[in-house]
């Protein structure tokens, strides 16, 4: 099935395509040149057989003016057996088609319409066996009654003939042959240095940029395309590493001083007595720094899921659905929401664990949060299409249409949302998780209440 | 576990104090570094039990000093602190030979709770190996996954299992809510619900409900603990 389909592969390559083309020209050419030379050579070589046979009918016919019946059949004869005309055939019949004379043992059944020039076929001995050779002949009257024969061997004229046909039609095939072979060799390598690249290709959209194209010795195209693209890629890589540098320096320098500021509350907490108004404020302090951590996380997730520069690996998405699921699924029965799930078994996808984990966590966070009491949660993990779509769906308030593009821009929190905590980054977080993954996010009306669907 | 001798090695002045106090007011002995050179050339000794590592650091990066450290032969458990982007920093951190990770800014029993967890490794190595957890009356098969308490058998689902082996594992230390995530599901991130308090309070129904001592306790501002009270 693989092999057959390479084969197919290479038989729809360009350059075999172009092989099609340019040795159906070629081949179309080699009809040319050699019928021209075939039709010029036949016209030359019947041209003097036949001026021979018509000089030696015109010298017997004076003969027979000349001589008696059996002087002729005499001269007939000797001309037979003359070996220095070789080629040459006489027959002299009765008028009951009897040969009398003559090298030729019978009258040919073709020489009875009276048509002057026949072509006939008699056996010549060939060493020790014999064959049958291509005679023409031009017949004529001779004396009342009697006809005469007077041709030659053409059989080489005709194995000449035979031979530059075969030699024509050898040409035109072995031309196809080759442009056919040729075009599907080259058509096999292209293809398979295109399969090079398409392969390293697919490792770089999984984000792995490290990796650079194949390129050969060669200065061909496709090795300057290759080129030029790992040119591209070394320019990206760059980019998003000095992107991660970025990102880790901003992050260094934001969590150092909270972390100082972390220290330094809970430094000055443990003097104090545990129900001091002192102690509370600190207590206040260090829930906004956790505040700000997570936001920050988020923040920081997000830019580094946009970025793209998240390791990837094989993720068990149905694993990674139901665990979740699991994972909610006593805190929202804790809340009288029914969570429930269908998941399928056998779901993977290209990404990061823990990135999927986070954006499942806060669908699931956001719709906890939403949903009211005696309301329903259901996580479906399905095969739709090419790929697995992961969709949570609650009864809860839902989001108007008009809303839902904006919600998954950054900070938004629509005035309805106000009333229950959070930083406003879940959706965002989502959204940028599911473009790293190359997914799609779809939000739509549950009919009541939202629905999220990732189609990856 | 206290009474430990760990090496802090931090460049930030006011974290590195603060770490330096606390952990010696619970009992160990601090040493520290102020750059990765001195502070792999401290953690080299053997006097060294435990090392806490930022991971930028001056003259030698925090991951470079852990590999140095491994390449030795050294097996001194090593948390690292990071101030970087996460995500996968986390992966690399553990790949360079550390053997837990925190992201800053950190609460001092979240740190308390993992150095506890570290220390203890070592000597809890039998009980990785070990088939059969106890914890007074309580006991724990992970061959046959069968747990009772006063020979009384409990039924738990495969979660609350896993759950309780983790427990148990570092019964008597307080484990927090993300060393749970953790090492229980795997996941790295702090979920906006109490999801974790909920499987806990399950557990607790299952194992302390029908019995007089409470085995699971909670450590306010910090986690869980189990343990036998006095």
């Amino acid at each position: 099935m693989d092999q057959e389909q390479r084969f197919l592969g290479v038989l729809g390559s360009s350059p075999f395509r172009i092989a099609v083309v340019y040795s159906v020209v070629f081949a179309l050419g080699a009809v040319a040149l050699l019928g021209a030379v075939y039709f010029a050579v036949s016209q030359v070589v019947d041209g003097s057989t036949d001026n021979l046979i018509e000089a030696e009918v015109q010298g017997l016919r004076e003969q027979v003016l000349v001589l008696s019946r059996s002087d002729f059949i005499e001269l007939i004869e000797q001309r037979s057996q003359d070996q220095d005309v070789r080629g040459a055939v006489y027959l002299m019949v009765d008028p009951q088609l009897r040969p009398v004379a003559g090298n030729v043992p019978a009258w040919p059944k073709s020489a009875a319409n009276e048509g002057k020039w026949i072509q006939f076929k008699v056996s010549v001995p060939f060493g020790d066996e014999t064959r049958e050779h291509e005679m023409r002949a031009e017949n004529f009257p001779v004396y009342a009654g009697y006809r005469m024969l007077v041709g030659h061997d053409v059989q080489e004229r005709q194995d000449v003939k035979n031979l530059m046909m075969r030699g024509l039609i050898a040409a035109v095939v072995l031309t196809m042959l080759l442009g056919l072979g040729g075009g599907f060799w080259m058509g096999r390598r292209i293809l398979a240095q295109a399969g090079a690249i398409s392969a390293v290709a697919t490792q770089i959209m999984r984000g792995d940029l490290s990796q650079r194209l194949p390129v050969r010795d060669a200065e061909d195209e496709l090795n300057s395309l290759a080129r030029e693209i790992n040119g591209m890629l070394d320019k990206i890589e760059q980019l998003t590493l000095g992107m991660r540098t970025v990102l880790d320096s901003a992050a260094h320098d934001l969590r150092t001083p909270l972390n100082r500021l972390q220290a330094t509350a809970e430094a000055a907490m443990s003097q104090l007595a545990p129900s001091s108004n002192e102690r509370r404020v600190l207590e206040r302090v260090t829930t906004e720094v956790d505040r700000m951590r997570s936001t920050l996380d988020a923040l920081l997730r997000i830019a580094l899921a946009e970025t793209g520069t998240v390791a990837r690996e094989a993720v068990d998405l149905s694993e990674l659905v139901a665990s979740m699921v699991e994972l909610y699924a006593p805190v929202s029965e804790e809340r009288g929401i029914r969570l429930e799930s269908s998941v399928i078994a056998g779901a993977q996808v290209q990404g990061s664990r823990q990135l999927l984990a986070q954006a499942l966590a806060n669908l699931l966070d956001n719709a906890i949060k939403f949903t009211p009491e005696g309301g329903h949660i259901r996580v479906v993990l399905r095969r739709q299409g090419a790929g697995p779509e992961v969709v949570v769906e609650d009864d809860g308030p839902g989001i108007p249409a008009d809303k839902r593009e904006i919600v998954l821009g950054r900070r938004v929190r629509l005035d309805e949302a106000r009333k229950f905590p959070g930083s406003g980054l879940g959706l965002s977080l989502v959204a940028a998780v599911t473009k790293l993954h190359g997914a799609r996010l779809v939000l739509d009306d549950a009919g009541p209440g939202l629905r999220v669907a990732l189609k990856f | 576990m206290s009474d430990m001798h760990i090496l802090i090695v931090e460049d930030d002045q006011v974290a590195r104090d603060y770490l330096a106090k606390a952990l010696t007011e619970v009992g160990h002995t601090v040493e520290v570094a102020v750059d990765g050179l001195e502070g792999l050339q401290l953690a080299s000794s053997a006097a060294v039990e435990l090392a806490i590592v930022d991971r930028m650091l001056p003259k030698l990066d925090g991951l470079a000093l852990v590999q140095s450290l491994r390449a030795t032969g050294r097996k001194t458990p090593v948390l690292i602190l990071s101030a970087l982007g996460e995500v996968d920093d986390r992966i690399t951190g553990l790949r360079a030979g550390g053997d837990d990770y925190l992201t800053k800014p950190y609460h001092m029993s979240e740190l308390l709770a993992r150095i506890d967890a570290l220390a203890r490794r070592g000597d809890n190595g039998s009980a990785e190996a070990n088939t059969k957890l106890k914890l007074a009356d309580l006991e724990l098969d992970r061959m046959t996954r069968r747990v009772s308490r006063n020979g009384k058998k409990i039924e738990l689902t495969a979660r609350e299992f896993q759950l309780l082996e983790f427990m148990m594992r570092h019964s008597g230390q307080v484990v927090t809510r993300t060393m749970l995530l953790e090492g229980v599901w795997d996941y790295h991130f702090d979920p906006q619900t109490n999801v974790i308090d909920v499987h806990i309070s399950r557990l607790r129904q299952a194992i302390d409900k029908d019995f007089d001592k409470p085995l699971l306790h909670t450590v306010r501002g910090a986690g869980y603990s189990l343990r036998e009270d006095e």
